[in-house]
């Protein structure tokens, strides 16, 4: 029997309910600050002794808050983000930090500030390209970003803090990639839906208590007798973002997802924070130039005056190939929230480098509502059927 | 016997030369490109890189606005079929599909050659494609995705979008001029590469002055618009802004016209002489006006409805004296900047944080005295569109603005109703009337 209180379990339990850890910190003194994308450096409010809470959508909820802020026609994720915010459900959060990562994300983060009163509130600018110029802006912005932390906390960020924060989350990137690691045997080890619970779990956890929960569960499914069984097919799933279960499950019910490319999957994890004499410059390269995010604008030589297709698929997609051969991948759906022009510009791109590398691959789209699953799942068995003649 | 029909908009005499010279402008950069000069394709990149490329003599054509002629004219169609077999998602952008689709027909059907059904000339295939991180990210991942169909190198101009609170932090500023002024230098060399030819370093200051002067007098023009009754209406404004928003044409002969322009307005304040006969409502529009529908406010001028003001992203920085920053590029950046930061100060003053784009409209409503606002937006176009609920409630809650929302779409000429929407006119005069008394009574002065 499995003990609620360590690993898988524990994880499923916090991925339920997220906020009560953070809830219980904050009884004990702590300070909670939430950040709604990945592009948020948690390094900062780590090495400052704050909680970092990401705040998620809920796709059981209908959006009917944010109506009055945002249009319909509109990322729905960022919708039922800020819905959540304006129905209360993070009132316990001091603080809360917003980044540049797209147009959703910054034109969300301006409403949400107007609507409400949070003692502290930050908005971090950010680049498209990762020229030298950029970097060297966006270190700024961190930079900008760190002082008003410190008026706000009333400490100070020192360079040991921050790079002893910056060990601590690449220990983290380095537990989750391990965790993958798990899903490359067939049939995997550990499921879509079970590295769904224990990321999204992290994202509401003190990153040394993320850390403990990774090394209980990477231990517990070492020593399992028993994973998820195999089914048809092995599917890698890129998308904006992949963070609930009930979505997976839909993959899931008839093939095993071995690699979620997503928000809420490993792209926030697939490289590590490089230490520089000013801590500022590594996490400024990390974030900016590390995340695999479609957001940032790749080039295979920056600034170059002759271009080529190919190359420019390699420089924007080729970290894929390695994924589809370490992970044995025989599909790939390209899965897209509505509205994400981001990523929607990718689609036939990608898939011309799907095509390239001989996987089949697939576009489907929804809505991050609970509304969306059943013709999803028409999709992806349509897909199933597919690949498997 | 021809009856001219009267028109119930008092056009501005000074307004069709001004418009005469910006067609004339497109026709003839055509006409080079069809000769063989070089062309590239541009964002709309709000002053960052189009004073380069006139300094540099280059042609630039905008596939924004030629989505928009496209739409016009009926041939819109047929490429956004082609983009969604393609496989770009249909609810992208109505201007990006347009012109993915026309890319691919040009360049997988017709071997680079451009597609005769093409309007005004079509858009020849580019030396570079030039794009624009400001106000979207379509506008720079559109550019991206064009590699599909052609090897055309691109650049994509950073533009800084800082928060309206964050910007009073210590250097903020200047961290952005740093950013930008060496971002140009780059883009100046990367230009000289793609055409072969140095910068010539007179020529672009010299081009930068007149870019920031031809600005200043529409801003003046605009502030004009202030008085009661109003002496231009928004449709003047929207045939007039290319020459300031775009840089179309000689910079010199714009700075002569828009003068002519200040001239004939500032007569007009003098004699009391209005856009429309008898200006019973001032209202503000945003943000991109219906292009194939613009008769559209030529009825509701009829029933009194006077548009005095619109369109924050078309309309010029509000002037900053940059006549001691020496280096073109620095000028051009913080020129650049001013576009979004001008407002910011005022913004952060009165506490109106949500959105770069939106706090405008309440300094448009309380200076320019509106009544209500004609909200218009887009079905594909989320920029244009995103802020409009947060305006319509700000404009509401600080100052008792109602707003009326009419939606539309950029190419998708079937979701804009005028008929609706005039239909829509009466009960919405009601409103304003009840919130003109409102307002008085909280004691603002109009």
């Amino acid at each position: 029997m499995s003990d609620k209180n360590k690993g898988l379990s524990k994880a499923r339990e916090i991925y339920l309910n997220r906020s009560q850890r953070v809830k219980e910190l904050k009884a004990g003194g702590k300070t909670i600050i939430g950040y709604p994308c990945v592009y948020v450096p948690l390094e900062i409010l780590t090495a400052l002794d704050l909680v970092p809470y990401q705040t998620c959508g809920d796709i059981e909820e209908p959006v009917t808050e944010a109506d009055r802020a945002l249009p319909s026609s509109f990322c729905p994720v960022m919708r039922n983000c800020l819905d959540c915010a304006l129905k209360n459900r993070d009132d316990f959060l001091d603080g809360m930090v917003t980044i540049h990562s797209c147009d959703p994300q910054e034109k969300t983060a301006r409403v949400w500030e107007s609507y409400t009163n949070y003692p502290y509130f930050h908005f971090i600018d950010m680049p498209i390209t990762v020229r030298p110029e950029a970097l060297e802006y966006f270190e700024s912005q961190l930079n900008d970003f760190g002082k008003t932390m410190e008026t706000f906390t009333g400490r100070k960020l020192s360079k040991d803090k921050l790079e002893s924060a910056i060990t601590f989350h690449n220990r983290q990137r380095s537990l989750v990639r391990e965790l993958h690691e798990l899903a490359k045997p067939s049939p995997p080890r550990i499921s879509g839906t079970e590295i769904i619970q224990v990321l999204k779990a992290l994202t509401s956890l003190p990153v040394v208590e993320g850390n403990d929960l990774l090394t209980e569960v990477i231990s517990e499914v070492k020593n399992r007798d028993k994973g998820p069984e195999k089914k048809s097919a092995r599917l890698l799933i890129w998308s904006t973002i992949l963070d609930d279960t009930d979505i997976m499950q839909v993959f899931e019910a008839k093939a095993n997802v071995v690699m979620s490319e997503s928000c809420g999957g490993i792209r926030a994890y697939r490289s590590e924070v490089k230490f520089t004499t000013d801590p500022l410059e590594g996490l400024a390269d990390y974030y900016l130039n590390e995340i695999t995010c479609a957001r940032t604008f790749r080039q295979a030589i920056i600034g170059e005056t002759r271009k080529n297709y190919t190359r420019d698929l390699q420089s924007r997609f080729g970290y894929l190939k390695g994924i589809v051969k370490e992970w044995r991948i025989d599909g790939a759906i390209i899965l897209l929230v509505r509205y994400c022009d981001p990523f929607a510009f990718e689609i036939p791109s990608l898939k011309d480098y799907f095509d390239s590398i001989g996987i089949p691959s697939t576009y489907i789209e929804y809505d991050y509502t609970i509304g969306a699953l059943a013709p999803l799942r028409t999709r992806v068995e349509a897909f199933l059927e597919t690949i498997s003649q | 016997m021809v009856v001219e029909k009267k028109r119930t908009i008092n056009r501005l005499k000074s307004m069709y030369p001004l418009r005469a010279k910006v067609n004339e402008t497109y026709l003839k950069s055509i006409e080079a490109i069809q000769a063989g000069k070089p062309a590239v394709w541009g964002m709309l990149n709000f002053y960052y890189g189009d004073p380069i490329l006139k300094a540099m003599d280059i042609e630039v054509v905008y596939p924004e606005n030629y989505g928009a002629i496209a739409a016009a004219m009926g041939v819109a169609r047929q490429y956004l079929d082609r983009a969604d077999a393609e496989g770009f998602p249909t609810h992208l952008c109505g201007y990006s599909l347009t012109t993915l689709g026309y890319t691919s027909r040009m360049m997988r059907e017709l071997d680079g050659q451009i597609p005769p059904e093409a309007p005004f000339g079509g858009m020849p295939k580019p030396l570079f494609l030039m794009s624009s991180a400001a106000i979207c990210d379509a506008r720079y991942k559109w550019f991206q995705a064009l590699g599909r169909y052609m090897d055309v190198p691109v650049w994509p101009l950073e533009a800084p979008l800082p928060g309206i609170k964050e910007f009073s932090i210590e250097d903020y500023y200047d961290e952005m001029v740093k950013m930008g002024v060496k971002h140009l230098r780059d883009f100046v060399t990367f230009v000289e590469d793609m055409v072969g030819k140095k910068m010539d370093w007179d020529r672009l200051d010299k081009t930068t002055d007149l870019m920031i002067e031809v600005n200043r007098v529409w801003h003046e023009v605009n502030e004009l618009r202030k008085e009661r009754p109003c002496p231009m209406h928004s449709r003047d404004f929207w045939s007039a802004m290319p020459a300031a928003l775009f840089l179309a044409g000689d910079l010199e002969d714009s700075l002569r016209l828009y003068q002519d322009m200040y001239k004939e307005v500032q007569g007009r304040v003098h004699n009391h002489v209005g856009a429309i006969p008898n200006e019973k409502y001032r209202l503000v529009f945003a943000e991109l006006p219906p292009w194939h529908s613009l008769a559209f406010f030529d009825k509701l001028a009829e029933r009194g409805w006077d548009f005095v003001i619109e369109s924050v992203g078309y309309h010029p920085p509000i002037p900053l004296d940059l006549s001691k920053v020496s280096d073109p590029l620095e000028r051009i950046t913080r020129f650049s900047l001013q576009f979004l930061v001008g407002y910011y100060e005022d913004a952060r003053k009165q506490n109106v944080l949500g959105g770069t784009t939106a706090y405008p409209y309440l300094k448009y409503a309380r200076e320019w005295k509106c009544d209500g606002a004609l909200l218009h937006p887009l079905i594909t176009c989320r920029s244009a569109s995103t802020h409009l609920p947060y305006v319509a409630d700000m404009l509401m809650e600080k100052m008792h603005v109602p707003s009326l929302i009419i939606e539309g779409d950029i190419v998708d000429l079937r979701l804009f109703n005028p008929e609706d929407a005039l239909a829509k006119a009466e009960p919405f005069e009601e409103t304003m009337e009840h919130y003109k008394k409102n307002r008085r009574q909280e004691g603002f002065d109009w």
